[in-house]
């Protein structure tokens, strides 16, 4: 099923086009990877989809994102609705300097999810146990987040974003500031959250991007070069420019 | 080749060495500056803590004093204390002729009446009775006392003299001449008499000059910082506020005295001379510098904070209040501290307002009229007598003092409360 | 080969060594199956002894590439056709290798054969074995060259191989029959001309190889096969 329709998405920032066209479909309960080289347009992509980019001021973004057939850049469409449906997870963790339990509770709070402070509780702690997480911390969840290590504060950040049960989770190369082992336990919980999220992940890593999706876009210059199965696009892409960046004959 | 390399690399690390050298030598020359500085002050500014007592006896005695039998609170409230006063002086030196009677009565502060009565007034049963009681001395007795007086100029250029010094040098001799901690330097506002002028009034006038300050400038300037920082679109009118409000941090204060002269004083008539004035005149100095160090603190907010929160649906309000500005708190209050520090440290601009007229009661709120610290330093150090000069430095120590616990309270919040994000 | 080169220099240098071994290796075959036949179709022993020298040259060469292959997959997780590259080049070396073997087998009976065979049967022989080293030198060019088309010309031409070989394995029954004294000849006969079908089968494995490594799918449909092969005349 398709969840995410991109349709002719063009994105400029100021007077330089960024996105030439951009036409995509996101299967549901998938994990898709966008890789390419740097600048190439995966992250700008990536923000068109929750809207982040708004806040550039001079960023404008152009053509059709149909989410569940609604189209997210219509005027009638609320930013901090679609938000709270589309999850983000950043490069760096960004834990709140908070304590562990005030950045779980943080979304679902702005969104009236909880009407107690038991319902509260409990959907820090399904979002903690999601993320795996839980066991680690479940003694000091009133501690501040940022004491954790770069591994745990990342799975915190999927733990918040899973708070308010988002349907989409969207991750800007989670894993790039994280050791091998972090990585590992991340592309794990990737594997387990696809089952109720559909995943969309941009790295840099084309053996990540391979381990976890089942599909793979690949942009260069702005443009999608090539969108299909993972195992298709690194056994054998269509595109020469896709075979050539894969296999690091790139430039 | 080789040997080439080797004699630059020795220049290189004389260079280096020189530098360290520099470096050394500006900041011991720093430091001993600041060592004479504080020596001068502290030298000639602590005895001001000290006060001289002369202790004469004192028989009250109810004829002298007009009062009847079994008199009441009123009657000894009302009672003529004067002629005991004079009359205990005098019993110094009972041979005394009118003049050195006159010069006795000068010994002490014109106070001493005052203080007669209240030891009355302390202990009503001291009626008929003689007992020695603790006068304040003259600022010049005073000044001799701690041997700031030079008693070898000739009588004529002194302001005591050889007969005052004799009594004094006899009442010394018999143990009652004592030196105390100056409680009333702390309690009492300015005077005309050294010996009895006190900061109070100015330490008050300060205090609220700094509040009405502070709750002036610290919510407009933090709201402003805000508003600029996360809300206010970049285009050239934002580009021009920002320009104008750092160039009002480099108008000279005066200038906002001429403001607080021209606009509180002659247009919203504003009562002159008072904190309230001052602070606001003092909030417009202060604003510029709140407003940058909020400004910077809030860009000091990593991205990620507001973009984690912003990707959570918070709105932009709430990711402001939320998460943007708790963290900049820190970096805004010992801002705050700081601007209110250079703002308690000003003098020009509450000369303008006439905050520099001589107050002696103790200001109870910011309407009454009122001196500050600094421009208390001003006034004593314009006045003549001996016994200001000490007074001066004790002044100026009492503001190091609250300017330096200030600073300290600015760092306290920064360490304390400067959260760490990864 | 027509890529452009890999940003990392040592890694395309690795690339190619190992496409020059499996070349190498490929001639080595070539060279070991026409001397094999020669030494049985001349009935020169001297020949037949070298192809069983040469045989443990290619099985070094089947583990040195099988190291490369291992040092690759690790070291440098080649992807697309770096990834076709390698897994192509551990699964000819194999086929190759046991080409290689089946040369030497060959050889090991030539030298037990009798001085004198029909003429009829040695025909047979060359005319098989002729056909299968055309095969496999088309298909190591067809290596060298990357090209499917040859590499599939080559799958089909296998079905041809499959009727010569039955043809002369009806002859060489005919031979058996013909005098209890032939039994010994005849069966070393036989194991021959399979040795020399099995080497056009492991041919048509690199085949369907070359044409994955080029194409990146699968060689499909069922391969053309010949008549079946008549094991027993009638009694």
């Amino acid at each position: 099923m398709i969840k995410i329709k991109a349709k002719d998405v063009d994105v400029f920032y100021g007077k330089k086009q960024a996105l030439f066209n951009i036409s995509l479909d996101i299967e549901e309960n998938q994990v898709t990877a966008l890789i390419g080289p740097s600048g190439c347009g995966k992250s700008t992509f990536l923000r068109c989809l929750n809207r982040m980019n708004d806040v550039i001021d001079i960023c404008s973004v152009k053509g059709e994102i149909l989410i569940n057939d609604f189209n997210i850049n219509d005027k009638s469409c609320d930013v901090v609705r679609l938000r709270e449906k589309i999850g983000m997870v950043f490069q760096k963790p960004n834990p709140f300097p908070k304590t562990l339990y005030e950045n779980v509770s943080y979304g679902p709070t702005i969104h009236g999810m909880a009407q107690s402070k038991q319902e509260m509780d409990e959907i820090v702690e399904t979002s903690l146990k999601k993320a795996a997480l839980w066991e680690e911390v479940k003694d000091r969840l009133h501690e501040p987040g940022t004491g954790l290590s770069g591994g745990q504060q990342q799975r915190l950040c999927i733990a918040r974003a899973i708070s308010v049960r988002p349907e989409v989770i969207l991750m800007d190369e989670p894993c790039s500031a994280l050791d091998p082992i972090a990585t590992a336990q991340i592309e794990e919980l990737i594997d387990e959250l696809k089952k109720e999220h559909t995943i969309i992940i941009v790295t840099h890593s084309m053996a990540q991007a391979a381990r976890v999706s089942q599909n793979t876009g690949f942009f260069h210059l702005g443009q999608l070069i090539e969108h299909g199965s993972t195992d298709k696009i690194f056994k054998n892409p269509d595109n020469k420019k896709t075979q050539d960046y894969i296999t690091g004959r790139f430039g | 080749m080789n040997k080439n390399k080797e004699q630059l690399l020795n220049k290189r690390y004389k260079a280096e060495q020189r530098f360290r050298l520099y470096g050394l030598s500006a900041i011991f020359m720093a430091l001993l500056f600041l060592t004479i500085f504080i020596f001068k002050i502290f030298s000639t500014g602590y005895s001001a803590f000290q006060k001289t007592w002369l202790i004469v006896p004192v028989t009250f005695d109810a004829e002298l004093m007009m009062l009847d039998q079994n008199p009441s609170k009123e009657d000894l409230q009302d009672a003529d204390y004067y002629d005991i006063a004079l009359k205990s002086m005098a019993d110094l030196d009972p041979n005394a002729n009118e003049d050195q009677e006159n010069e006795l009565k000068r010994m002490v502060s014109y106070f001493f009446e005052k203080e007669i009565k209240n030891e009355l007034l302390n202990d009503p049963n001291l009626i008929g009775k003689t007992k020695e009681v603790y006068l304040t001395a003259s600022d010049d007795l005073d000044q001799v006392f701690k041997g700031n007086y030079p008693r070898d100029l000739p009588e004529d250029q002194r302001r005591v003299s050889d007969y005052q010094l004799k009594i004094f040098d006899q009442l010394v001799a018999n143990g009652k001449v004592e030196s105390k901690f100056n409680i009333s330097f702390f309690t009492n506002a300015d005077s005309r008499e050294a010996e009895l002028a006190g900061i109070a009034s100015s330490f008050m006038g300060s205090i609220f000059s700094i509040l009405v300050c502070l709750m002036i400038a610290f919510p407009v300037a933090v709201l402003a910082a805000i508003y600029l920082e996360e809300f206010a679109p970049k285009n050239r009118f934002t580009d021009f506020i920002e320009v104008n409000i750092n160039n009002l941090a480099a108008v000279p204060s005066i200038v906002f005295g001429l403001l607080g002269l021209g606009v509180l004083l002659a247009i919203f008539q504003l009562p002159r001379s008072t904190p309230l004035v001052g602070g606001i005149t003092l909030s417009l100095m202060t604003l510029p510098t709140i407003i940058i160090a909020a400004r910077a603190s809030l860009k000091a907010v990593p991205p990620s904070i507001r973009e984690a929160a912003l990707a959570m649906g918070a709105s932009r309000m709430q990711t402001t209040m939320h998460h943007t500005v708790p963290l900049s708190m820190p970096g805004t209050l010992s801002g705050t501290i700081i601007g209110l520090a250079q703002a308690l440290g000003e003098t020009a601009p509450l000369i303008l307002i006439g905050m520099v007229a001589f107050v002696n009661t103790i200001p109870g709120s910011p309407m009454d009229p009122a001196a500050s610290l600094p421009v208390q330093i001003y006034i004593w150090a314009e006045s003549a007598e001996r016994g200001f000069v000490e007074k001066v430095s004790a002044c100026i120590m009492v503001l190091l003092g609250f300017l330096i616990i200030m600073n300290l309270f600015a760092q306290i919040i920064r360490h304390k409360f400067e959260k760490k994000w990864s | 080969m027509s890529e452009a080169p890999h940003t990392v220099k040592s890694y395309e240098e690795e690339l190619k060594n190992l496409n020059a071994n499996i070349i190498k290796m490929g001639s080595a075959c070539e060279d070991s199956l026409g001397k094999a036949i020669q030494a049985i179709t001349t009935r020169d022993n001297n020949i037949a002894e070298a192809v069983i020298q040469e045989d443990e040259k290619i099985d070094k060469y089947e583990t040195l590439i099988e190291q490369q292959v291992v040092n690759l997959i690790a070291l440098r997780q080649p992807m697309a056709i770096d990834l076709r590259e390698t897994v192509t080049a551990l699964k000819m070396s194999s086929d190759l290798e046991r080409i290689g073997d089946l040369a030497k087998n060959i050889s090991k009976r030539t030298l037990l054969l009798n001085e004198n065979l029909p003429k009829n049967l040695v025909d047979s022989l060359n005319r098989v074995s002729t056909n299968v080293q055309k095969q496999l030198k088309s298909i190591l060019d067809a290596y060298l060259e990357r090209s499917a088309p040859m590499a599939v010309n080559v799958w089909e031409g296998d079905e041809q191989i499959d009727d010569l070989t039955n043809l002369c394995m009806q002859e060489v029954i005919k031979y058996l029959k013909e005098n209890e004294k032939n039994l010994e000849d005849g069966t070393h006969l036989l194991f021959v001309t399979k040795n020399i079908e099995r080497i056009g089968d492991h041919t048509t494995n690199v085949a369907e190889q070359v044409y994955y490594l080029v194409k990146g799918e699968y060689l499909e449909g069922d391969r053309p096969k010949g008549t079946e092969p008549i094991v027993t005349g009638e009694k």
